[in-house]
């Protein structure tokens, strides 16, 4: 006999299996949300805030995640707990003309599927944001960006499901998922659940959780570190980051920055973020190493670096904390959200550093396909078999 | 010498950080003195000011300007100083006798017609004086603004009273462990969170170990990192939850263990500029 029957079980209790579990609730499932740890206590502690379309490329990813974000301002009054949503736009800043001409074939790329982004010369990015570089060519605004507290929405997500009558069954690991008619048992090392339904939102570990219904999810971790200012005075009044960014995130060829070995080697973009708290986050780097979540000084150091080299008034600034994550990476850059060739198993996983600002469309998602309602779009291109095709071949 | 070596301002560098009023302008009545010379990130004063007299600006970590010909020595901004920095003083009182407005914050309060003990700003005393007015509204935030009345010639050097109540304790004396701390005690200094909030996040959101709490309620993620507040937490996660402290996993220790600022940590170990 298993300790709770639920109509869905959410694996996972990051900002996705979070958001999961709300909407699906929300749609009057009944639901269990179960972690090996805490709420929040992965990826989704080692975020940043962002809420971004900027820098995702034009076509399907940008207009899923304009999707996303345009859920926000709603969540931010439905939930009760406090996710200090705060919509300012964000600013790419270019660093030569050569990247001035790339991003403004972005920006036309941007513009034409709706997304509402400018170019903005030197003189406009020193008016925007004074205490900048003076030698930057200029900027990208993109007006829609925002920013909110990420752990603020996991919580705020699993703590309005609970108020649905949503279980959270935390500190208990899966341990195996058995298959039975009619559905599963998820079997903890603190209870049986029994679900119609079961959701991978494990993240980086996702293939844990896949493995034990035969499934092989492609999905690895990809380490990015964050340094945390000490409360200060504004520096910049909203998310500024640079275009190398993109190019650091999709790993584009044909295009180096001007930057030293140990910047290009941990895969270091300058992003800067201010907080509610009046301190800033400043990240970011990504580099394949295991599981491993310490903080490296070499990467440390090349973020501080970077950040000097944008914002020089930052170098007199103190870093009081330094943390490091995993993003769940798939091998495309898009997430899974998809029902499996295993009835009744979903994932929604591997959205690599777009987690938060992802989670309410993902979380949608997945409520309207177990409810068997149409989806409000196409996401065939995060279809779990595009992998399996792939490899048949 | 400075407030770094004395704990208390000078006069040269209250002149070099705020100014101070002219003795023109003394002469037309009393007037504030901002003795505010740490470069701190604060300005309640200046939106506290309705005649707009009081300038901070940007960055907010400059020191605070007043425009004596636009002040009026209303004294408004006396009790919106966090920092107890702002004063008032009257030259213009009488012929022999100055008054000076200070913040004092502590219990017993003066009554009006009290002989009081004037100090100046070490805290040394400097001459007798007699309180004029004790303004105590619900605005002032809890912050007593006193009024004394004394010898003009030492205006510029007093600043407070001795205290009322002798008996107060010559040092700090820590709440001892069995003691309930109260809801409304803050616990963690940096980030001004209350063992109510921390009482609540365990209560009511799950909260299991100190880092939990962290996240859910922001202490321990200010300058300190948690190294004040880490053993008040657990200790009132152990009352709520019946744990014993072993079984409550401390906040993880993150780099660097002290705050440094991003130069320092961009260029340490790279040549010259290195200092250790």
């Amino acid at each position: 006999m298993a300790d709770w029957t639920v109509d869905v079980a959410v694996i996972g209790a990051g900002v996705i299996g979070a958001a999961t579990t709300y909407f699906n609730a929300k749609a009057g499932a009944s639901v269990a949300l179960i972690d090996s740890g805490d709420l929040a206590e992965g990826t989704s502690s080692k975020s940043d805030g962002n809420i971004l379309v900027c820098d995702k490329l034009p076509g399907f990813d940008c207009l899923f995640a304009k999707a996303s974000q345009d859920m926000f301002e709603q969540l931010s009054h439905e939930l009760e707990y406090p996710i200090e949503w705060r919509q300012k736009g964000s600013l790419f800043l270019m660093e030569t003309d050569e990247e001035m001409e790339i991003a403004k074939k972005f920006c036309d790329e941007m513009v034409a599927c709706g997304i509402p982004m400018r170019m903005m010369d030197h003189k406009e990015i020193k008016e925007d944001e004074p205490l900048l570089a003076d030698d930057l060519p200029g900027g990208l605004e993109t007006a829609c960006d925002g920013s909110l507290y990420p752990m603020g929405l996991c919580f705020g997500l699993a703590f309005q499901a609970r108020k649905l009558g949503a279980q959270l069954l935390l500190h208990r690991t899966v341990t195996s998922i058995d298959k039975q008619d009619g559905g599963f048992v998820v079997h903890t090392t603190n209870g049986d659940i029994a679900a119609k339904n079961v959701v991978d939102c494990a993240g980086v570990w996702a293939p844990v959780i896949g493995r034990m219904v035969g499934l092989d999810i492609p999905i690895q971790a990809r380490q990015g570190q964050i340094l945390v200012s000490e409360q200060t005075f504004q520096v910049g009044r909203r998310k500024v980051h640079e275009f190398g960014y993109l190019m650091a995130k999709f790993q584009t060829d044909g295009y180096k920055r001007p930057v030293s070995e140990a910047i290009e080697r941990n895969g270091v973009a300058f992003v800067f973020e201010p907080t509610a708290s009046n301190n800033f986050l400043i990240g970011s780097s990504r580099r394949f190493a295991g599981e491993d979540i310490s903080s490296d000084i070499e990467v440390m150091q090349a973020i501080a670096e970077r950040a000097i080299r944008f914002f020089p008034i930052i170098a007199d600034i103190k870093v009081i904390r330094a943390y490091t994550g995993v993003r769940p990476f798939t091998p495309d850059h898009m997430p899974i959200v998809s029902a499996t060739p295993v009835p009744g198993f979903y994932i929604a996983a591997g959205h690599e550093g777009d987690g938060i600002g992802l989670s309410p469309i993902t979380g949608k998602m997945i409520a309207d396909m177990i409810a068997g309602n149409e989806l409000m779009m196409d996401i065939s291109p995060l279809r779990y078999s595009r992998f399996t095709e792939k490899a048949a071949q | 010498m400075s407030i770094l070596q004395n704990g208390f301002p000078s006069l040269e560098e209250i002149r070099a950080a705020n100014g101070w009023p002219s003795e023109e302008r003394f002469a037309k009545g009393p007037v504030a003195i901002a003795e505010c010379v740490q470069e701190i990130p604060c300005n309640p004063c200046e939106a506290a000011c309705p005649m707009h007299a009081i300038q901070v600006g940007n960055p907010i970590t400059n020191n605070p300007h007043i425009n004596e010909s636009l002040c009026t020595g209303c004294g408004m901004c006396v009790a919106a100083c966090s920092g107890l920095a702002i004063f008032v003083v009257d030259k213009s009182y009488s012929d022999t006798l100055g008054k000076v407005s200070f913040p004092f914050e502590y219990l017993p309060l003066p009554e009006k017609g009290d002989e009081v003990d004037a100090l100046d700003r070490s805290g040394s005393f400097v001459c007798k004086g007699v309180v004029t007015r004790v303004l105590n509204p619900a605005r002032n935030d809890h912050t007593p603004v006193v009024t004394i009345e004394i010898p003009k010639e030492h205006v510029d050097e007093v600043r407070t009273i001795r205290r009322l109540n002798a008996a107060e304790p010559a040092v700090f004396t820590p709440v001892p462990d069995a003691e309930y701390i109260d809801d409304d005690v803050i616990v963690c200094r940096c980030e001004e969170v209350t063992a109510g909030q921390v009482r609540k996040a365990v209560r009511e959101y799950a909260g299991e170990s100190v880092t939990s709490i962290k996240r859910r309620v922001r202490c321990g993620m200010g300058l300190c990192q948690g190294k004040t507040c880490g053993k008040l937490v657990t200790r009132i996660i152990q009352e709520e939850t019946g744990k014993k402290a072993s079984e409550i996993p401390p906040a993880t220790d993150r780099p660097p263990v002290r705050p440094v600022t991003f130069g320092a940590l961009a260029t340490a170990g790279k040549g010259e500029d290195d200092n250790g």
